[in-house]
């Protein structure tokens, strides 16, 4: 590296913002910054804590694209649609009727509400919630759909056996979920299956020969049978059978819930989720979660990562390598022997051991790195820059007038060091980046914080077929990594710019 | 003068000598230091023990000529068996002692027993494991870098070339942000495109499952013959004087049509298949290196260009080529040499992550599934290897720079 003309840490960073790359990375950077800022503000970090937490997910589609992805198919894909319980507003309209015929106490409660439907993609799932408060007997519970084409149809009959005490909380241990798209065989919504049957055959769309070819025996799901929104919700003609062929009926469908309850005290609430197919501005991940909340949070976690890793390993071998450059002999010789001996390590196999053996976090991952750190190129760098600077002229006019070895060091040249060791920071920074994505990629990484490198090690875990069709999983975090890195490499090459007049102009 | 060239080899031997101590030195260290940390002050070893006793609870739970015994006979019964096995894998003795022991197997490569994994031919040795393995990493990484690295030097050449031109800033541009992403990632990203949205390649693994069934090994060569048909077919064109270009584009033609029929008329089998498969995870190794070779050589070949030497060449009446390749590359080389030593020795550890992406059953993903299922011989091994590896590579740079490089001659004497 030739040493120019003295340019201070400053000019140097002046200098370098000017051209067209520092430019470009000026640019980057600071997007990323007002990321890193403003995602905190945008998503509280409380959110961010949930990101393990199953439950806080439930109401997202699962594994959907984002939502201008409806550009690429050309079909308007549906949103998903919440239908709240009773007592929100748009929430379901709640009847409840009590009375007593011959001492026996009745009461009949009826929950009722519509939804708009106008895409051209059934929905991906279908789920009822159901809280129920009843006396000494269960209630009778079922549910209807009802079509724009002026069909009804039954979707399950139920007696519940969990009490809720107060109906206008919902406690999720209180809650039934009808699951109407994955119903299993014990559950009452499997049920939809055979009032969906009969209704088809009531209205000569199939016979019973043929539901039968199409589910071949009660849990058989082998041959890629209807799913129960498609059926509920296409066109009622022969077409519907076949998921590829089945048209949307779209219009005002309502659904409705009827509770004949045998005591005064009877009462329920209900809630529904129609799934929609795409989701947000990223999609959403195998757990239902958002990913766009993930791709954000990345950011900050990102470049804090880097940038710390990156200052002390940077700033530590830098101060080694001037001292080894400065002191000479055997101070020298102990730190560049120490230096080739890092330089042979195999870093990554040891990372990944301790990974495995102590599943540390976020910081102590950081102090493992800088550890591995201490010595190493930008030692050697340093030494052969500081070798070069103690032969000038202000070095002997600081010895002349009796400066201390350390004080020349500080004061004179560490100084001259600075701006390259910056160059370096700028350059070191996307190999810590990528460091800590390497251990995230392998599950090695912290679990409570979602990263980029998670994001990507999730959808490798998720099963390799996983890159074909959910992209956005896969796409987005690299995109996100390369970007972080590709502005921290473009800086680092406008200062070396700056700081090798060479490669600016011959 | 004979003395001189005498005493300069000398002096070449004697460097490469103390460098050879030094870095046997740093291997013994470095593989203590890997026994210590993969033996988790103790943790593996108590894992390892733990295991030893459910196996043996579960053995002696499944005979019922045991159950029959008394209770104090089958305890005795049992200590005697679990102590007999601690001790004959060597768990009952201190670990200081017995890390001496570790690090002394691993230097001899005497790697113990597998407690999970196996080879192909089911054998649980760790060397065979690891060296069923190696050969396929060190054909990829090789082949990978070796294409960078040539790709690299003659991008960088042209960049100099053309320096500061439109063609310059943007390969410029492009080398500095490529080298910092690893392979790991394009791989992905090249997963996506290639072998998912296009469908042109195989996404991952060594060959087609079932594997094709092998013809002679002759036949996995003609790429190689072609490449090198390629590449002298561009040399005899590019640099002979016009009457021979003929022979260029014959030699070219060759080169191409042996790619075809290798390609469309040669059955598939084996090789091929491998071959096949080893496409997508090359390129992904090949494109996060080469930036790293043209960055380094466009910029040391610009500042050779100013040296006085180079001036004299283009004096002479020299052909700017033949200035670039005979005195300008030669000068540069020693420090294209060194300064690649990281980007080799960060390849080999790196396949970690790039062989599990593309599931490719080389020594990164043997890493992968040792860590996976605690298998600590196994990566105890496989760190000793890749030690090794980065030390013959060291070792190897050192020798070609001093090779290179006539001032190593002239300061070690």
């Amino acid at each position: 590296m030739a040493i120019s003309a003295p340019i201070g840490l400053k000019a140097a960073f002046l200098e370098a913002a000017r051209t067209k790359s520092g430019l470009a990375a000026t640019a980057m950077l600071g997007f990323l910054i007002l990321l890193a800022v403003l995602v905190p503000l945008l998503v509280p970090f409380d959110v961010v804590r949930q990101w393990s937490n199953p439950g806080q997910w439930s109401d997202n589609p699962k594994l959907v694209p984002p939502e201008w992805s409806e550009v690429f198919t050309g079909k308007r894909q549906p949103r998903t649609v919440i239908i709240p319980p009773a007592g929100q507003s748009g929430g379901f309209d709640h009847v409840r009727v009590s009375f007593e015929v011959q001492g026996q106490n009745y009461t009949i409660v009826v929950l009722k509400q519509s939804f708009d439907f106008q895409a051209d993609a059934f929905p991906s799932e279908i789920s009822l919630y159901m809280t129920t408060m009843f006396g000494s007997k269960s209630p009778l519970v079922r549910s209807w759909l009802t079509r724009p084409d002026g069909q009804e149809v039954q979707l399950f009959e139920d007696t519940p056996s969990l009490r809720a005490s107060n109906v206008s909380q919902f406690r999720p241990a209180d809650v039934i979920t009808y699951s109407l798209t994955y119903p299993s065989f014990k559950d009452p919504s499997y049920q939809v299956y055979a009032n969906v049957k009969q209704w088809l055959i009531s209205n000569n769309v199939t016979t019973s020969g043929e539901w039968g070819e199409l589910f071949p025996s009660p849990t058989g799901f082998y041959s890629n049978p209807p799913k129960a929104q498609v059926l509920l919700m296409a066109q009622l003609n022969h077409s519907m059978l076949d998921p590829r062929t089945a048209q949307v009926l779209k219009g005002k469908y309502s659904i409705r819930f009827e509770v004949d309850g045998f005591s005064s005290v009877d009462d329920a609430n209900a809630r529904a989720v129609v799934f929609g197919t795409v989701y947000g501005l990223i999609g959403t991940d195998d757990q239902r979660r958002d990913l766009l909340i993930a791709l954000l949070w990345g950011a900050p976690v990102a470049l804090a990562f880097g940038l710390a890793g990156a200052l002390a390993t940077v700033l530590i071998q830098t101060l080694l390598g001037a001292i080894s450059g400065w002191y000479g002999g055997a101070v020298d010789e102990l730190v560049q022997r120490t230096a080739d001996f890092y330089l042979i390590i195999p870093t990554l196999p040891i990372l990944i051991l301790i990974g495995i053996l102590y599943r540390p976090s976020l910081i102590l991952i950081l102090f493992i790195l800088v550890v591995f750190g201490v010595v190493g190129a930008t030692t050697k760098v340093t030494r052969s820059i500081v070798l070069q600077v103690k032969e000038e002229q202000f070095i002997e006019a600081a010895r002349s007038y009796g400066a201390s070895r350390g004080r020349i060091l500080f004061r004179y040249i560490l100084p001259r060091v600075m701006p390259y060791t910056f160059a370096l920071i700028a350059l070191t920074v996307p190999a810590f980046i990528f460091l800590e994505a390497s251990l995230s990629f392998l599950g090695l990484g912290d679990p409570n914080l979602p990263t980029w490198g998670q994001l990507l090690g999730n959808a490798y875990g998720a099963g390799p077929a996983i890159f074909y069709t959910f992209w956005w999983w896969v796409f987005f975090p690299a995109a996100g990594i390369i970007f972080t890195t590709v502005a921290f490499a473009l800086l680092g090459y406008a200062f070396d710019k700056v700081l090798n007049p060479r490669l600016r102009e011959q | 003068m004979t003395g001189g060239c005498f005493s300069s080899i000398m002096g070449v031997v004697w460097h490469l000598a103390k460098r050879a101590i030094f870095l046997v030195i740093t291997f013994i260290l470095a593989i203590y230091a890997t026994v210590v940390i993969a033996n988790g002050g103790g943790r593996v070893d108590q894992i390892l023990k733990d295991q030893i006793y459910t196996d043996l609870k579960q053995q002696y739970a499944r005979n019922p000529a045991f159950q029959r015994l008394p209770p104090q006979e089958q305890a005795r019964q049992f200590n005697i068996s679990y102590n007999s096995i601690i001790e004959a894998q060597g768990l009952n003795e201190p670990f200081f002692q017995k890390s001496f022991r570790y690090t002394f197997n691993a230097l001899q490569l005497n790697l113990g027993r597998a407690t999970q994994l196996h080879s192909s031919d089911l054998s649980m040795r760790v060397s065979d494991i690891i060296f069923e393995r190696l050969p396929r990493s060190l054909v990829l990484f090789t082949v990978a870098n070796v294409v960078a690295a040539v790709f690299g030097i003659w991008l960088g050449l042209w960049m100099a070339r053309k320096a500061l031109s439109a063609f310059d800033r943007g390969m410029t541009v492009l080398s500095v942000t490529t080298f910092v992403v690893p392979p790991w990632v394009y791989g992905i990203l090249f997963i996506l495109i290639f072998a998912y949205v296009f469908k042109v390649f195989p996404a991952g693994g060594l060959t087609s499952v079932p594997p094709l069934p092998p013809s002679p090994l002759i036949l996995a060569f003609p790429p190689l013959i072609a490449a090198g048909l390629l590449g002298a077919g561009y040399v005899v064109y590019a640099r002979l004087r016009s009457k021979y270009r003929l022979v260029g584009f014959g030699i070219l033609g060759a080169g191409a049509a042996l790619l075809l029929v290798w390609g469309l008329v040669l059955p598939a089998d084996y090789f091929k298949d491998m071959e096949w498969h080893m496409i997508l995870p090359a390129a992904a190794v090949a494109f996060s290196v080469f930036g790293s070779w043209s960055y380094t050589t466009r910029n040391l070949v610009l500042q050779v260009m100013d040296e006085d030497f180079v001036f004299a060449a283009r004096a002479k009446g020299l052909k700017e080529r033949d200035v670039l390749s005979r005195y300008v590359l030669r000068a540069a080389s020693p420090p294209i040499v060194t300064s690649l030593a990281l980007t080799l020795a960060a390849a080999w550890t790196g396949a970690i992550i790039t062989e599990t992406v593309f599931q490719y059953p080389g020594l990164g993903l043997l890493f992968y599934e040792a860590i996976s299922l605690f298998d600590a011989p196994v990566v105890i091994g496989l760190t000793t290897v890749y030690a090794l590896l980065l030390v013959v590579t060291v070792f190897l740079l050192d020798v070609t720079y001093s090779l290179l490089d006539p001032r190593i001659k002239a300061l070690r004497r």
